[in-house]
């Protein structure tokens, strides 16, 4: 979804999230179609390099001005690295959807729980026997 | 009048305050002539500088002249690094420059590009994750997810030139064996421009908190270690820290050099100063990140002759 808008939004053909314009114009392109306050799931599938001033551009200040809930699949290690410190040190968390399906926080520690239990609450989300949580059909 | 601005002969961060500081004594007006005829080295971090210099220069006066190095083997490694492609435009050029392909060995990753947009951004981490992935992973001994965190420190890097010094500037990353330091091989990554340099980026945000300390000592520190960015966005200053954050976990180097100071984190292998102030003023800033080679038991060799 992600790589998909990137190349909507941005002339040329790029697999990269690099830089602030672009990061600019890919969510100023998810933002249009996006109500506030919504919970709102992003797949990084496809995207290859995604730089700090991206992350911050997207995925920061999504959360920090329009989502709700806000849920990443897809994403590599490279580009948690890229993210985890942005939402941290703005004090902002997503979850993030590991490739065994379990939910887990990604950014400052202190809000993932309450994200969880918004899911939990409309049903979007369910523990696993395990203790771990998980998407549900809904 | 004609001033001469002699490129000294091994031609790297160490020896560029030498260059800075005959660069330093031109006067508005002058015609510079960049003398490179007696170079035999140059790291991607001079090359760029000297682009810097003639960018710099040609805004103050007359179209800057160079003299190209001497040696066959010198001439035709700059070339091959791309650093006359741009000189092209800059300077009037002397010598003989030998047509050549730009970058088609190993060791020049990323031949000099310029950086003037958020595009050129995006062809400079295309283009190093298509040739740096190898080097990076099989010689250097970095895990291959290290190769990420490399095009990652490279654009932000890059990105400092679009948003903050007000014009283009000029990027190159090459590996090489490094005997003086490390006895091991390195990736360098260099960047560079002429345009308004830290302080000047900084001042209308920071210059007040700083009071008489102020300057551009003071202006690296607040950019570096603070983390501090002309914009007020909360999200601001992300690129900085995440260059560090890179660079420590692989024992790497970033330096920084704009007006007339220099900051550099120093890893444990290298004996450089943390902080300098009173060199000789240059404009604009520069930018050199060092990754090392990760095992200590392998590598030899020196800076590889051009």
């Amino acid at each position: 979804m992600v790589h998909a808008i990137l190349q909507q939004s941005v002339a040329g053909f790029y697999a990269d999230l690099v830089t602030r314009p672009t990061g600019r114009a890919v969510r100023e392109n998810i933002e249009r179609d996006l109500p506030a306050g919504s919970i709102a799931v992003m797949d990084f599938t496809g995207v290859g390099c995604l730089d700090y001033s991206c992350a911050d551009e997207i995925v920061a200040k999504l959360v920090r001005d329009k989502v709700k809930v806000l849920l990443l699949r897809g994403l590599t290690d490279a580009h948690r690295e890229a993210i985890e410190p942005v939402l941290a040190g703005a004090g902002l968390a997503v979850l993030c959807e590991r490739a065994d399906g379990a939910l887990e926080g990604l950014g400052a520690s202190e809000p993932a729980p309450a994200l969880l239990d918004e899911l939990v609450e409309r049903r979007l989300a369910a523990r696993n026997p395990g203790g771990s949580f998980r998407l549900t059909a809904a | 009048m004609t001033r001469l601005v002699e490129v000294p002969t091994q031609f790297d961060d160490r020896s560029f305050d030498q260059f800075a500081a005959a660069y330093a004594q031109a006067i508005d007006g002058e015609r510079l002539l960049f003398d490179a005829h007696a170079a035999d080295w140059a790291s991607p971090y001079g090359l760029v500088g000297l682009l810097a210099a003639g960018e710099a220069a040609a805004r103050k006066g007359e179209r800057p002249l160079l003299t190209a190095p001497a040696n066959p083997d010198v001439v035709s490694y700059w070339a091959r690094a791309g650093f006359f492609r741009e000189a092209a435009d800059l300077f009037e050029v002397h010598g003989k420059v030998p047509k050549v392909k730009v970058a088609v060995e190993s060791e020049v990753l990323l031949p000099v590009t310029p950086v003037r947009a958020a595009e050129d951004v995006h062809v400079v981490v295309s283009t190093i994750q298509q040739r740096a992935s190898a080097i990076l992973s099989s010689e250097l001994g970095l895990d291959p997810k290290a190769t990420m965190g490399f095009a990652m420190a490279l654009s932000e890097s890059c990105q400092n030139i679009v948003e903050h010094a007000g014009t283009g500037g000029w990027v190159a990353v090459q590996a090489y064996n490094w005997r003086r330091k490390l006895a091991r091989r390195v990736v360098v990554i260099a960047v560079a421009d002429a345009g308004v340099g830290f302080r000047h980026s900084l001042e209308a945000t920071q210059a007040k908190r700083f009071g008489e300390r102020w300057g551009d000592a003071a202006a690296l520190e607040a950019a570096l270690i603070q983390g501090v960015s002309r914009f007020r966005d909360p999200g601001r200053g992300q690129g900085l820290a995440g260059i560090r954050r890179y660079l420590a976990r692989w024992e790497g180097k970033v330096a920084i050099r704009s007006g007339t100071a220099r900051i550099a984190i120093v890893p444990r292998w290298d004996d450089d100063v943390p902080l300098k102030d009173g060199l000789p003023a240059f404009p604009g800033s520069q930018v050199l990140l060092i990754i090392p080679e990760q095992e200590t038991e392998k590598g030899s060799g020196g800076p590889s002759k051009q």
